[in-house]
């Protein structure tokens, strides 16, 4: 729903974080083992599919040499093509090789993700911890501001965005104008109103740790408040941010199709599995491939990363290492 | 949870039964992409808008299939030859001309009322109010005065001779007996109150074949035959104009026969329709025509590079547009050359055609100074890359597929092209008109056959701070011999003359090149086997102007 | 409470009145007016005309008198013409909010209906085939791209099956039975597309609740699984439930933009898209504000809600 509502899901997976610590009820010890492998396999097996592609999107050039073809070679008289010994996936509608244009394709979507789900960890962790160490009026003020980021309209927002000089914010031309500009404006976008859930729970986090004994120590001790913060309660509030930013990165990666789907995503030339994926639809009966492929690569790498969170959050756990 | 079960069952039972076929005799549904903001003929200008309303209403002239103007309220095309249109010299010494028009003695609203010169009249007056929310002042300014003989029969006096001194234009007649009481009473609250809108199935407002019967916004309109229509009676007893989107959910409406047509005007994309005849063309007759929907690059002739003359010949030679066209669009979109159509009257086969040719670009490359290539892209002697912005309309599928192709063509004569897309109304509302667009911007030019192209190409129209960013002439080509053609072809009555004009022009614009010409774009009607009638026409004037045409035959 | 109550409805008016400006400004921001736009599609408007439109429709003040303007008016209960529909904006918004509720309570009603009993059933047998199950499929309902669901939907059961209209507005006459058949499809992507996460959350807070001590205690009791469950986990498991139901209602009135995209819903995602694609400020404006009211109403909600169900908490 999150997706649908046109909002980086970060909502869900921070929930899920918060009340996903259940260990269930007392079992044997050999059930304990037999089902925590049977979770962890999952959450392994994710993990070595999800290097399994980054390395191959970042394997790309060399397979683009090895098979001696050009990504963005266009060739209008190829276009369709089914699989072959020198396009193993097929091409695309421009003739293009399908498998180069995915794993390109996969390093936007998996960079998109992991870049805009860190920003938006890093900035709900600095608001997350002042709002929840120093309390009071700032803390009031930045939950509004919260609230307020929440119910933000993100569409004008990105189509300001979109029209933005970033010449005249004093980025370098050359960046300025590349074609890659479109994603970092999408990267930026999400960090931006995406990092509510995070300062919620580190928020949350910090009002409990704050009382706790070794705080109150190094209070007592003379440590400075960003000493505390940053030092004292940020370690002991990392497992939910961990889980919360693998789980979002999926959500981003999701996020952006559904962007796509609104042209506002990343733009051609560069693929994404995004906008491939909404490339595809009208091509849906005359060559389903083009859009089972990006499709299926986006839900598996999702669902990976979703496993992936699961998976940390048992392990993170403390009362699950018992 | 009861209850959901129940409701679940109750779809499961109503989803046996299936949904009701569209395609009951007598009623039609037709499938459109966007809906019309508003349904007054004379405020704002939109495609959906004309589409509707042709079958509603008629304007006094149109150009017909064969792009000849043709009278349709009127009864007789008015020419200086029949008598009907008499130049006058105007009090100030300039050329003025007086021109007599007929209206249908048959021509009835729907609840009765004639259609008389009194709504000649009104129409006249809302049209040159300043404030009556009217888009377009300029056509109803140059008429100076409207004499009226009779109930049907009236002269306008035109401040200007053009050879479309007979053409009617965006001229629409407005009921005076409904609108005439609500313009009065409040000339600026006119644009929300008119009829058209507030009550939008009112019968007086049709004098068409069919009237509107009903208007859901945003989802779909319906219309019903007009008994008081003075021409052929139409064969459909119901109309359903439904509005679908998305292209692809359009594409699955008429699969699942929710839909029977698929209007050319405002539907499927060219290759979806390519797609979809391959698959369904036992099914759906597929009519594609070509016609005056310019796509062309705009090129900003302040770039430095761009200002030398064989750097865009060397742009166009790379380009090969004719396997572009036969590969991505089945050959049904022809390449284009020059602004005027192939199928236009005026269009010179003779200009110059700068045909696919990668040596003869390199070489006027090479000429033009851009000889030195590192890793495949050409630099100058200052060490300055042959690097050019390309933008259009981002998440328009089709342009963004040319722009790929052209892009990869371009660099096999090491030009680096960098794509630089942006929302349709962040292009056109700011980086089109405020000609912010570094190098190239591709989009389309819809216009009327014979249309003069003086806001694009004449002098004056560059847009800027100074004029307030008006005019259209985006690339910022200033050439006083085009002026002087753009001048000269407005005023010549001759259609000989001014054939020859026009070839002048042609062969001007194609030497220049101050745009790069693409290709023509096609409308793809998609039509059930049974549909007989239906002809496109390839400009503004929509199919839909003669839909008593349309009939079932068969099926 | 009351107290605590009227500071955070005092606070949320103060974000709305900020956020109001917000919006005016940003859309103000966008590039191109109403007039640009009408310039790109008819090459005949003049100089003379672009200006005296821009006049007319007001758009040659300054945003902020512009935003007092507007401001002054709505707070009249003038809420002005809608561009993009050429009618008054509450006779456009009233039947399109209708038509999101609609469209959203039943798939959020269907959604709980399934995730409930499923997060319960996969609590209660962790770690077995049903709970592995349960979870792949909420995994997947999470992870599939919104309307690439919509098409394979309308593919299977309005193309293939024919079952199913494509899309649309049901007609004005078509009954209830019409309004179901066009309400199955859109109903059916956003239920698939939002129980994933209900399921996960439910499971997660039932786990928890069966850990509690007094739960244990009921069982060692003697009492069955059955009025456990029911008895004392479910009041506590549904706490954080209730929480995000709270929340989930904030989004009830912004609609759901792609689904209705794809199937020609018309509701409020779609509208308040369309309002801002076409420079609509009218609608676009209390399209927004009524969707941001319902967020920061749903955030006061839900945690009026925690409190509610539970006793430890207090609110100053």
């Amino acid at each position: 729903m999150s997706a649908e509502t046109g909002r980086p899901p970060l909502e869900g997976a921070a929930l899920a974080a918060e009340s996903g610590r259940a260990a269930g009820p007392p079992l044997t010890v050999g059930a304990i083992l037999r089902r925590r492998f049977l979770r962890h396999y999952l959450a392994v097996a994710s993990a070595v599919v999800l290097i399994v592609l980054a390395l191959a999107t970042l394997a790309a050039p060399l397979i683009e040499a090895m098979l001696g073809l050009d990504a963005e070679q266009v060739n209008l008289l190829g276009r369709f093509q089914g699989p072959s010994a020198a396009h193993p996936l097929g091409t695309d509608e421009l003739g293009r090789d399908l498998l180069l244009r995915l794993l390109y394709g996969g390093r936007v979507s998996l960079l998109v993700g992991l870049m805009a789900a860190l920003f938006a960890a890093v900035i709900g962790t600095v608001v997350g911890l002042i709002a929840g160490y120093y309390g009071g009026a700032l803390d009031a003020v930045l939950m509004r501001l919260t609230d307020g980021v929440i119910a933000l309209p993100l569409l004008p927002l990105l189509i300001v965005l979109a029209a933005l000089d970033l010449t005249k914010l004093g980025l370098p031309e050359a960046f300025a104008n590349s074609e890659s500009a479109s994603l970092y404006r999408i990267v930026f976008l999400i960090a931006i109103v995406g990092w509510t859930t995070v300062a919620r729970l580190v928020r949350g986090a910090a009002l409990s740790l704050k009382a706790r004994e070794f705080v109150r120590a190094a209070e007592a001790l003379g440590a400075s408040g960003p000493r505390i913060m940053f030092v004292h309660i940020l370690p002991n509030a990392v497992s939910p941010i961990v889980v919360a930013t693998t789980l979002s990165v999926g959500g981003v990666i999701l996020f952006e199709s559904v962007l796509s789907f609104l042209g506002l995503g990343v733009q051609p030339p560069i693929p994404s599995w995004g906008n491939m994926l909404t490339n595809a639809q009208e091509l849906i009966w005359s060559a389903p491939l083009l859009a089972v492929y990006p499709g299926l690569l986006i839900f598996i790498t999702v669902i990976a990363f979703n496993f992936l969170g699961d998976g940390l959050q048992d392990a993170l756990d403390p009362r699950a290492i018992q | 949870m009861r209850r959901i079960a129940g409701l679940l069952a109750l779809i499961l039972s109503l989803t046996l039964t299936g949904p009701a076929s569209a395609a009951d005799s007598g009623s039609l549904t037709i499938g459109i992409t966007q809906f019309p903001s508003t349904l007054n003929p004379n405020i704002d200008s939109m495609l959906a808008k004309s589409y509707v309303l042709a079958m509603t209403r008629r304007p006094i002239t149109a150009f017909d299939h064969d792009w000849e103007l043709v009278c349709m309220l009127c009864t007789e095309l008015p020419s200086i030859e029949n008598g009907l249109a008499v130049p006058e010299t105007l009090p100030d010494g300039s050329q003025g001309i007086r021109v007599t028009y007929r209206l249908q003695p048959e021509a009835t609203w729907g609840d009765g009322t004639p259609v008389t010169t009194e709504d000649v009249v009104f129409t006249w007056e809302v049209g040159k109010h300043p404030k009556s929310g009217v888009s377009s002042l300029e056509g109803y300014r140059r008429i100076l005065e409207i004499d009226v003989q009779d109930a049907k029969t009236f002269t306008v006096l035109v401040d200007r001779i053009t050879f479309t001194y007979n053409a009617s234009g965006g001229f629409d007649l407005l009921p005076a007996h409904l609108e005439r009481e609500i313009f009065e009473a409040d000339p600026v609250a006119y644009r929300t109150r008119t009829t058209f809108d507030a009550d939008p199935s009112n019968p007086g407002l049709a004098f068409g074949p069919y009237r509107i019967s009903k208007v859901e916004p945003g989802a779909q309109i319906e219309l019903e035959p007009n008994p008081t229509w003075y021409g052929q009676a139409p064969a459909f007893s119901k109309i359903t104009v439904r509005i679908i989107e998305n292209t692809a959910a359009l594409e699955a409406n008429l699969l699942s026969g929710a839909i029977d047509l698929v209007a050319g005007e405002l539907g499927f994309t060219i290759d979806q329709a390519l797609a979809f005849e391959q698959r369904h063309g036992e099914r759906f007759n597929v009519m594609y025509k070509p016609g005056l929907i310019y796509e062309h690059i705009d090129l900003n002739l302040d770039n430095p590079i761009l200002q030398d003359v064989r750097v865009r010949r060397a742009l166009v030679h790379a380009l090969d547009r004719e396997s572009l066209s036969a590969q991505l669009f089945g050959g049904q979109q022809p390449v284009a050359h020059t602004s005027v159509s192939p199928l236009d009257w005026v269009h010179d086969p003779d200009a110059p055609v700068y045909a696919f040719d990668a040596d003869r670009a390199e070489a006027l490359l090479d000429e033009a100074g851009w000889s030195d290539k590192r890793n495949g892209i050409r630099h100058n002697a200052a060490g300055e890359p042959l690097t050019l912005e390309f933008g259009t309309t981002a998440g328009n599928r089709s342009r963004e597929l040319v722009q790929q192709v052209l892009q990869s063509q371009w660099r096999q004569v090491g030009i680096d092209v960098r794509v630089k897309n942006q929302p349709a109304r962040v292009f056109f509302g700011e980086t089109v008109r405020k000609r912010r667009f570094g190098a190239l911007a591709m989009f389309a030019w819809l216009s009327a056959p014979e249309s003069v192209p003086r806001t694009t190409l004449y002098s004056d129209q560059i847009p800027s701070e100074d004029n307030n960013w008006s005019g259209q002439n985006y690339t910022g080509y200033r050439n006083p011999e085009m002026d002087r053609l753009i001048d000269a072809i407005e005023v010549e009555l001759d259609r000989d003359k001014r054939r020859i004009l026009w070839k002048d022009l042609q062969r001007l614009y194609a030497e220049a090149l101050p745009v790069i010409p693409l290709y023509w774009r096609a409308e793809p009607h998609i039509l059930p086997k049974w549909l007989k009638g239906l002809r496109p026409t390839g400009h503004l004037g929509t199919s839909t102007l003669w839909v008593e045409e349309w009939r079932r035959d068969g099926g | 409470m009351l107290s605590y109550i009227v500071q955070r409805l005092v606070e949320s008016l103060l974000v709305l009145v900020l956020m109001s400006f917000l919006i005016f400004g940003l859309i103000g921001l966008m590039p191109g007016d109403p007039i640009d736009l009408m310039i790109s599609a008819n090459p005949d408007l003049t100089p003379q005309d672009a200006e005296r439109l821009r006049a007319l429709h007001g758009l040659d003040q300054p945003i902020v008198t512009r935003y007092g303007n507007w401001l002054g008016a709505a707070l009249q209960g003038d809420f002005g013409y809608s561009r993009l529909f050429s009618q008054p904006v509450m006779e456009i918004l009233l039947p399109r909010l209708g038509n999101t509720v609609i469209l959203m309570g039943i798939s959020f009603v269907l959604a709980l209906a399934i995730a409930i009993p499923a997060g319960i059933l996969a609590a209660l047998r962790p770690r077995t085939w049903l709970d592995g199950t349960v979870n792949m499929i909420a995994f997947a309902g999470i992870s599939i791209p919104p309307f690439w669901l919509a098409i394979l939907l309308i593919i299977a059961f309005a193309v293939l099956l024919g079952w199913l209209p494509a899309g649309g507005m049901p007609p004005a006459d078509g009954g209830v039975g019409a309004y179901l058949l066009h309400l199955a499809l859109p109903v059916a992507t956003l239920t698939l597309a939002s129980v994933g996460g209900l399921i996960r959350f439910m499971r997660a807070s039932m786990m928890e609740a069966l850990r509690q001590d007094y739960v244990r205690t009921a069982r060692a009791k003697g009492l069955s699984t059955r009025d456990v469950v029911v008895g004392h986990a479910m009041r506590n498991a549904m706490i954080p439930v209730v929480t995000i139901l709270a929340l989930s209602f904030g989004t009830l009135f912004s609609g759901a933009l792609i689904t209705e995209t794809m199937f020609g819903w018309l509701g409020m995602g779609k509208t308040i898209y369309d309002s801002i694609m076409g420079n609509d400020y009218n609608l676009a404006m209390i399209g927004l504000l009524l969707a941001t009211v319902t967020t920061l109403l749903a955030n006061v909600l839900a945690d009026l809600a925690y409190a509610w169900l539970d006793p430890r908490i207090r609110y100053r």
